[in-house]
């Protein structure tokens, strides 16, 4: 199949005032395909993910969801981000609201869902996630990974036709990690196109579809797991693995 | 053990909490002794009556027209309360717009009418408003009820606003991104999502500020609005009397603030954050 990808950088540059972050981006994600993204730290990693949900502007090139230009001053932003999930490192779940509040906000407000429609719906969400017995808990009553976890249940609500996972299990306790990760597989598994800023290193190479390295804001190497951690091309790549053992 | 560290204690905790017990004792006893001096003069004093107890009585007839100030101050706090938030509102968007020129606008809203006393401003309002029509032409027969509320309006609505925009600022950033990744619009994420949380954030300063307007409508009396103080101006002015509408004057405005300051404790309690209840 060579059918157009579902989000596609193209010749992406982001410009912080004089710095410049990201240096003419070219990457497609395909329907379905699980990229993962890492680098050093500072690389650009989030910013592109940024990008991509218009959180930041861009300077120059264009960004696609199936094939509508994201960047297009008359492309509805609102529209737009409803089909791109995203899951931050930080959760900023919304402490005033509880799981199920959080999980029903943006389809009731956005969407005009009924909230008694919206309430089931979030129920599927939050036992899809392990959490159905946590639904009026307050944020601030769950740990990390469950917050995580309803996170990822609330941008699953608004199903986006992509999500974007952030290095969301960093600031969780190593323990707390599998879950989130378990929930992220299991999305995977049920072929949700997916685009994943993380260092779990493991898991890149047990559940991505390709890997994107990125270093300096330029994208320095992609290839299978397999390929990419046992035989990487460039250099820059095999310096990164290297620091990693 | 052998070296005095120069970060020591000046005093150790037991010494601080007897001197600062002490202290309180002291302003107690001045405080009680002058209320009992100033309620009690005549027994201590003879012939030296501070308080006219007659007079009091007298003044604090229901037929009253102290009661008929109190009225109105309760009524000009209470309408500029609800509208000095209002403004306050929008205001503290402004004060977050990153539009330069909504931001620029609101700021120099807030330098104004903080940097300006508002005796100046209600003068400004009072005599200077007027000064643009014609003499005689100025619409409004009764100005001194409106300029009142315009004037406590606009000065609290840039206090509230600013404690709102505190209250926004200091929400991680996160916040409104989340709500605009969801594909909120900014209105709708201000609204759902920013907006009760800072709300809860400014609920002390805009509680304070609320008893300072209270406190405000005093400085009406130099537009001749009838409220407390000019009550008291004019019964010194008839009878050379102080304490006695002094101590009305003093119980009225006590009757609002400090009910107000306890509702404005116990709001900002349930709105903490940090003490979120269980549903
Ligand atoms: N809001 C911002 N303002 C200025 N510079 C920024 C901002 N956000 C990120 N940067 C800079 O952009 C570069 C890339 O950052 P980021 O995308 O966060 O990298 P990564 O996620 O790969 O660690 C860094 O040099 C960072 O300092
Ligand atoms: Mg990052």
């Amino acid at each position: 199949m060579n059918e157009a990808p579902l989000l596609a950088f193209e010749n992406v540059h982001k410009y912080f005032g004089e710095t410049h972050v990201l240096k003419g981006i070219d990457l497609g994600v395909d329907e379905g395909e699980l990229v993962v993204v890492i680098g050093p730290s500072g690389s650009g990693k989030s910013t592109l993910l940024r990008c991509a949900n218009r959180l930041e502007e861009i300077q120059e090139g264009e960004i696609r969801l199936a094939g509508t230009p994201l960047t297009a001053s008359d492309a509805d932003v609102n529209r737009l981000r409803q089909r791109i999930g995203m899951v931050f490192q930080s959760f900023n779940l919304f402490p005033h609201k509880t799981a199920a509040g959080n999980v029903t906000l943006a389809p009731r407000k956005v969407r005009g869902i009924a909230d008694e429609k919206a309430e089931e719906r979030a129920e599927t969400l939050l036992e899809r996630v392990g959490l159905s017995d946590q639904r009026d808990s307050y944020p601030a009553e769950l740990s990390g990974g469950q917050q995580q976890r309803v996170a990822i249940a609330r941008a699953l609500a608004m199903d986006p036709d992509v999500m974007l996972f952030d290095e969301v299990t960093s600031a969780l306790d190593p323990e707390l990690v599998g879950e989130v990760l378990g929930v992220m597989r299991d999305l995977a598994a049920e072929g949700m196109t997916m685009m994943v800023v993380t260092h779990e290193m493991g898991f890149a190479r047990e559940v991505a579809d390709r890997i994107v390295l990125m270093a300096d804001g330029e994208i320095v190497e992609t290839g299978e797991p397999e390929r990419f951690f046992t035989d990487p091309e460039t250099e820059r790549a095999e310096q990164f693995l290297s620091k990693l053992l | 053990m052998s070296e005095t560290g120069t970060g020591g204690p000046i005093a150790s905790d037991e010494t601080f909490r007897r001197l600062g017990m002490a202290a309180a004792l002291v302003v107690a006893l001045s405080v009680g002794a002058f209320l009992a001096l100033l309620f009690l003069s005549g027994h201590v004093i003879p012939g030296r009556q501070l308080i006219n107890y007659g007079l009091l009585a007298e003044l604090a007839q229901p037929s009253s027209d102290y009661y008929g100030a109190y009225i109105n101050i309760l009524q000009v706090f209470l309408l500029t309360a609800v509208m000095s938030v209002i403004c306050g509102v929008f205001v503290g968007l402004g004060r977050i717009s990153k539009t330069p020129l909504t931001a620029g606008i609101a700021r120099l809203y807030v330098e104004f009418f903080r940097g300006t006393p508002f005796l100046f401003q209600i003068m400004a309002i009072y005599y200077g408003v007027p000064a643009f029509f014609e003499p005689g032409t100025f619409p409004l027969t009764n100005f001194t009820w409106p300029a009142a509320i315009v004037a406590l309006t606009l000065n609290h609505a840039a206090y509230s606003g600013e404690a709102l925009r505190g209250g926004i600022e200091s929400l991680p950033t996160g916040q409104m991104e989340a709500a605009r990744s969801l594909g909120m619009s900014y209105v709708q994420a201000m609204r759902n999502v920013v907006l009760p949380q800072a709300w809860r954030n400014a609920v002390p300063a805009v509680g304070n500020d609320l008893i300072i307007l209270v406190k405000d409508t005093s400085l009406l009396s130099v537009i001749a609005f009838p409220e407390l103080i000019s009550q008291f101006q004019y019964t010194y002015s008839q009878q050379f009397e102080a304490w006695a509408p002094l101590v009305l004057v003093g119980v009225f405005y006590l009757t609002i603030t400090v009910p107000l300051s306890a509702l404005v404790n116990y709001a900002g309690e349930v709105a903490d954050p940090s003490r979120r209840a269980e549903p």
